[in-house]
């Protein structure tokens, strides 16, 4: 750990002197993980222990600093802290700080030193930076984030003392203790191979599930997230050869009407919008999609291959429409999605859908195409900026980003891609979109020397024509994938991404590097057991976004933690934790949630699945949600419209269910069973309305209810008064289910 | 910081407790004094974006540099674009004579759109792009001038057109900029100036301005932000108050207090729409754009009818029609989505012209980028085009002063002085003769934004000739 003090020689008398003059004493350091940390503050209020860096000044702060060191004249703060649960190594990107000000206005500090007081092991000093908008605007509460736990509250003058919030319900002076305190233990891992707590559990299965169902919080709870996650990653899928839950389809006549004709004498249940439904829409596919989100055992694999469509996208929102071609895709997202990374991005690139979708298949030595060249360099593997290893951009003297590519590289990578088509057809007029892309011969492929990313360079081959450029194709292909999977880049690009699709939006850096070395070398995180050296290891990087400290724990107080739940992964879990049956509760629901097209329960709420707008996803992972200064990507498709929707999905799942219905016909319906809950157990505990409430906090919330929510959802479950007592319980059941599953808290995974 | 007139009405919405709201009447006043003078007339903008980066070559092309030298094969438009299948045919474009000089003609599924040049309703403004200064092939190539970030890129191209900050990623897009700046001319009205039937978009977010976001005239206005909620009156109205209640709790948390106001907007927005029903007797095209510029139009309706009480001065709405990511298969895809964009944004005309505002009207055309004007692929199935820079714009409306070109069009040659490529294999994109900040701010100064406020919202106007391009009266 860095010794060096740029802001303050004086600081041991001054915390010397408090030390012996104060006697309010903090509780005993908790063993737990995800402690949160405590500011300082004076010994009767909560004015923080605080000094302007460098020139050692006490408040007010200037806005600009009073000795200036370098090109950047803004202010740095000292400010003391304890109880910091450190993991060996950890430094300034494990925090975020930001001060709120009389407005309510948030700003954001950048964490710049944490380092320990000399003499004072248990105290640490963590210099601030002060916001660039922030003005005169006196007192301000300043809080430190670490692990997603939150500190406590410290009041600090800008520009001027005095105004500024009041200070935080239940706040208290955090003065040094009496007895220095001795070293902070740093943090040891959990192994997580003993039981769980409930609350970490539901959290767990928020994170690596569709969605805790009551049944799976007692089985994970008690064999531990360790033997969970060993179990997902060694389930088999439904679909063994394929390594996928997607069964394999027909592959139709590339000619719908000829596929499917008006009339078929031949087979007397033949029905055209039956044929035409099952081999041109993505009604099959939808079906299985939300049936193995409801009732499938290998969640994990679900959620990630979900998280890995929106990062390597191929849309059926395109001409790859059809739900075989689809498909392919799919399978290769579910067979890869705890495999190899290099892998993944190989298959992917010579699915016919991709090469369809991004014209790849058209890209030739004279007519190049650079669709995929672009997107599979800012998308699919490195993005746009340089990053350091924690997921930052690398910023140049002036602060500018820095790209990661030019116009001239996605050149070199076009010609690259060139020279790739479809196998050999299936069959008279069917289209061979099964099968991997192969090489066009001829002289399609651009055999010259081409110079790639980081000074790799591929010579020419030694013949442009023929077999030579089949070749050339080939080893042109495995030389990209080599010189994209190795770019320093992937690890953080990719990593943070999974984490905001799991866990997060907002991940602090120190958590995107940890998982960003696990991608660089399976055996550099945590968890290293049964690791292999190898790079791009998506089973391992998984386990350590899951298993890391700020993803772990009964409950993350930092602000700026969690992530709006997306609307698959909102219905799903709603479903999942309402016990979802057929309509009739005889059996189990179809997985037809809604219409057959976009109208349905999510693609209502802007997310059609699998047929995103553009290559962009259903929305953006750099989508800042307007007004916070943080990132919400789901964000990108909560808009007036969708927000009242998604209440009144639910309201349609809890009151009415989807009904089953017979269209195109009776024989092969579009939703044979259709879906509803079954709530018959809150509805058991209803004449006590606080006990369905507790029960609702507990599977939805985690136990983080807030006292007022509780009070307000039982006021109107009170206000409930049929004669008929069965009726009455279950309206008042109803209503805390609507009321908890609409709430802007369960919106946000926490 | 001056508490303006939105910060109030954001608080008093969200202040439930009476201590809040009174503590805020004092402030109240003072801002009240502060106030501009609403509007007297009533203004829109209506920006169409053509999502994926359109064709602007084949959309609007040069007749005079229809036929470049002979055996040139990168020079002239049937030069280059014929072979491959990429031309259109000269006799299908349709014949406009500028009064700037020149014959062009409008791709053939257009005719709504040469019509409206005839009449002087629309103008076109060519080969406009994102820029950080004025640029030459010459500064472009020897890197003495600034170019905007990620070039060629869908998403940041996007961006660089919504937010006219061609050197930054910015978090807020010109027209929430511009409704912040001009929020004191809609007076005391309190419904959102800024309305997407296109979902959520950067460029109608600004610092303190929120978007509305309904769906298209499929919905009725009075249903478009519906909540429904099941059961007799008197249970919904309980669960109505719980429901309310818990919105005002956790807002501690960040993401929780985001998810909470915009449901807390729909619902006000919704109180506000739900006794409208406005109607039109223009015929739309029932395509997704004829339905969004149709819901504009109605919402236009609604919000300008005194009897409705909504009482709006100043709006700017966004539609979107994508598909134009034409890399391939072009030739049919610009066939399909011209012809709507040209039929929607006619009838959008003619329902102004029957409200009697259609010199209060002003659309215009946004996209990611133009396309290269070397083609990508053979054949007329297949041929397509890549990314590129410089593009034509559409501009329609009774105030604009049409039946011109404004900006230059580029000179048709791969590897010419308008192409930023050099090399051996120069694809043809242009670099922009005006930037989208000169486009933005020529519409924005005719929304009503003072020359003062102008840097406030393109920060860097002040590097090109002229911040009023003059397409609009």
């Amino acid at each position: 750990m860095k010794t060096c003090f740029p802001c303050c020689t004086g600081i041991t008398f001054r915390l010397s002197l408090l030390a012996c003059v104060l006697g309010l004493s903090l509780a005993a350091a908790n063993a737990a993980t995800n402690k949160k940390p405590v500011l300082l503050s004076q010994a009767t209020n909560t004015r923080a222990v605080a000094f302007e860096s460098v020139s050692m000044k006490a408040e007010p702060f200037p806005l600009t600093a009073s000795l200036p060191m370098g090109n950047d004249l803004r202010t740095r703060i000292c400010i003391f802290a304890m109880d910091l649960e450190l993991l060996p190594g950890e430094g300034a990107n494990a925090f975020t700080s930001d001060v709120q000000d009389a407005s309510g206005k948030i700003y954001p500090l950048r964490v710049e030193f944490v380092g320990q007081v000399p003499n004072f092991p248990g105290i640490t000093m963590i210099i601030v930076r002060l916001a660039d908008d922030l003005g005169d605007v006196g007192d301000v509460l300043l809080r430190l984030n670490l692990h997603g736990m939150s500190s406590n509250r410290v009041r600090v003058a800008i520009g001027h003392s005095g105004g500024g919030p009041a200070d935080d319900p239940g706040a208290v002076a955090t003065p040094a203790p009496p007895t220095p305190p001795g070293a902070d233990q740093p943090l040891v891992p959990d192994p997580y191979t003993g039981p769980a707590s409930e609350a970490d559990t539901v959290r767990f299965l928020e994170q690596a599930s569709w969605g805790p169902t009551p049944s799976e919080i007692a089985r994970v709870k008690a064999m531990g997230f360790k033997a969970y996650l060993d179990e997902q990653f060694g389930l088999a899928p439904t679909n063994t050869a394929k390594g996928s839950n997607y069964p394999d389809l027909t592959f139709p006549l590339d000619d719908s009407t000829q596929q499917c004709p008006t009339s078929n004498p031949a087979d007397p249940n033949y029905n055209q919008n039956v044929c035409f439904r099952d081999h041109y829409t993505m009604y099959p596919v939808h079906r299985t999609f939300f049936s193995n989100a409801l009732y499938g055992n290998d969640q994990l694999r679900q959620r990630v291959a979900f998280a890995l469509h929106q990062i390597l996208v191929v849309s059926a929102n395109s001409e790859v429409n059809r739900p075989s071609w689809m498909t392919i895709y799919l399978q290769a997202l579910d067979r890869n999605a705890f495999g190899s990374y290099r892998t993944l991005l190989n298959e992917i690139t010579l699915t016919p859908a991709m090469g369809e979708y991004l014209d790849m298949r058209l890209s030739t030595r004279t007519n190049p195409n650079e669709n995929f060249a672009r997107e599979v360099l800012q998308l699919f593997s490195i993005g746009t900026d340089v990053l350091n290893p924690d997921g930052t951009a690398q910023r140049d003297a002036q602060g500018a980003t820095i790209p990661t590519y030019s116009q001239a590289d996605v050149n070199e990578f076009t010609r690259v891609f060139t020279g790739w088509n479809f196998a050999t057809a299936i069959g008279a007029g069917i289209t061979n979109f099964r099968d991997p892309m192969l090489p066009r011969g001829g002289q399609n492929h651009d055999a010259g020397a081409k110079t790639l990313l980081n000074g790799f360079s591929i010579p020419a081959c030694s013949s442009p024509n023929g077999a030579a450029n089949i070749a050339c194709a080939q080893s042109d292909m495995t030389a990209v994938m080599n010189n994209l999977a190795n770019h320093p880049n992937v690890g953080p690009f990719i990593s943070k991404q999974l984490i905001q699709h799991l866990v997060t939006s907002n991940p602090s850096p120190a958590y995107v590097e940890r998982v960003a070395r696990v991608f660089n070398n399976d055996c550099n995180g945590l968890y290293p057991q049964g690791c292999t050296n190898t790079r791009g290891n998506l089973r391992f990087v998984v386990q350590a976004i899951l298993l890391d400290p700020e993803a772990r724990g009964d409950v993350k107080t930092d602000p700026n933690y969690g992530k709006l739940r997306e609307p698959a992964q909102y219905i799903t879990g709603f479903l999942r934790a309402f016990n979802p049956k057929s309509f009739d509760k005889s059996t189990t629901s179809d997985g037809v949630l809604g219409g057959r097209s976009s109208t349905d329960f999510t693609g209502s709420l802007d997310q059609p699945i699998f047929q995103p707008t553009t290559v962009f996803s259903y929305y953006q992972p750099s989508y800042e949600v307007p007004g916070t200064k943080i990132l919400g990507p789901a964000f990108g498709i909560l808009s007036t419209t969708t927000t009242l929707r998604r209440a009144n999905n639910i309201n349609t799942l809890i009151f009415n269910g989807v009904s089953a219905n017979t269209s195109p016909t009776a024989a092969s319906p579009d939703r044979p069973r259709g879906t509803s809950i079954d709530i018959s157990n809150l509805e058991a505990l209803a004449g006590n309305p606080a006990d369905v409430v507790n029960a609702l906090d507990a599977l939805l919330l985690h136990g983080t209810m807030h006292p007022q929510m509780r009070t307000s959802i039982i006021t109107a479950m009170n206000a409930i008064n049929d004669a008929n007592i069965t009726t009455r319980h279950q309206k008042r059941a109803r209503t805390a289910v609507y009321l908890v599953a609409t709430s802007s808290q369960y919106d946000i995974q926490r | 910081m001056a508490i303006t007139r939105r910060d109030f009405l954001r608080s008093s919405a969200c202040a439930f407790g009476s201590m809040a709201l009174a503590s805020s009447i004092d402030t109240f006043g003072v801002v009240h004094a502060l106030t501009p003078q609403a509007a007297s007339d009533y203004k829109a903008l209506v920006c169409v974006f053509l999502n994926g980066g359109n064709d602007g070559n084949n959309m609007f092309v040069s007749l005079d540099q229809y036929n470049g030298p002979a055996g040139s094969t990168v020079e002239g438009y049937s030069n280059v674009r014929a072979a491959s299948g990429l031309a259109i045919a000269q006799a299908s474009l349709l014949p406009v004579s500028p009064v700037s000089g020149g014959s062009y003609g409008f791709h053939p599924n257009m005719p709504e759109m040469q019509n409206l040049f005839n009449q002087g309703k629309l103008a076109v403004l060519c080969n406009n792009g994102p820029l950080v200064e004025p640029l030459t092939r010459t500064t472009y190539q020897n890197g003495a001038g600034k170019k905007p970030m990620q070039l060629f890129s869908h998403s940041d191209q996007i961006g660089l057109f919504q937010t006219a900050i061609a050197n930054n990623v910015s978090q807020t897009g010109w027209a929430g900029r511009l409704a912040d700046r001009t929020l004191g001319l809609n007076g005391a009205a309190t419904f959102p100036s800024n309305v997407s039937i296109a979902g959520i978009n950067l460029f109608l977010t600004g610092v303190d301005t929120r978007q509305l976001a309904v769906a298209d005239s499929n919905t009725t206005l009075a249903n478009v932000l519906q909540l429904n909620m099941s059961g007799s009156a008197s249970e919904q109205a309980s669960r109505l108050v719980a429901f309310n209640d818990l919105r005002t709790l956790d807002n501690n948390f960040k993401l929780v207090k985001a998810a909470s106001d915009t449901r807390s907007s729909s619902i006000q927005t919704d109180n506000a729409l739900s006794s409208v029903n406005p109607t039109l007797a223009t015929v739309f095209p029932n395509t997704s754009i004829g339905r969004q510029l149709k819901q504009v139009a109605l919402l236009i309706k609604a919000c300008t009818d005194p009897a409705a009480g909504i009482n709006m001065k100043r709006q700017i709405f966004f539609t979107q029609i994508g598909g134009f990511d034409h890399h391939s298969a072009e030739i049919n895809g610009q066939i399909n989505l011209l012809t709507q964009v040209s039929q929607a944004i006619s009838a959008f005309y003619a329902a102004t012209v029957e409200l009697g505002i259609q010199d209060k009207v002003t659309t215009f055309t946004m996209s990611d980028f133009g396309r290269t004007f070397q083609p990508a692929g053979t054949g007329v199935n297949a041929v397509g085009t890549d990314h590129a820079w410089g593009n034509h714009h559409l501009i329609v409306g009774g105030a604009v002063l049409g039946h011109t070109l404004y900006g230059t069009y580029p000179i048709l040659r791969l590897g010419g002085p308008d192409d930023t490529d050099g090399g051996t294999n120069p694809r043809g994109r242009w670099i922009p003769t005006t930037s989208v900040e000169q486009y933005a701010a020529t519409l924005a100064t005719w929304y009503g934004l003072s020359t003062a406020d102008l840097p406030a919202v393109f920060p860097l106007i002040n590097r090109f000739s002229t911040a009023n391009l003059g397409f609009l009266a």
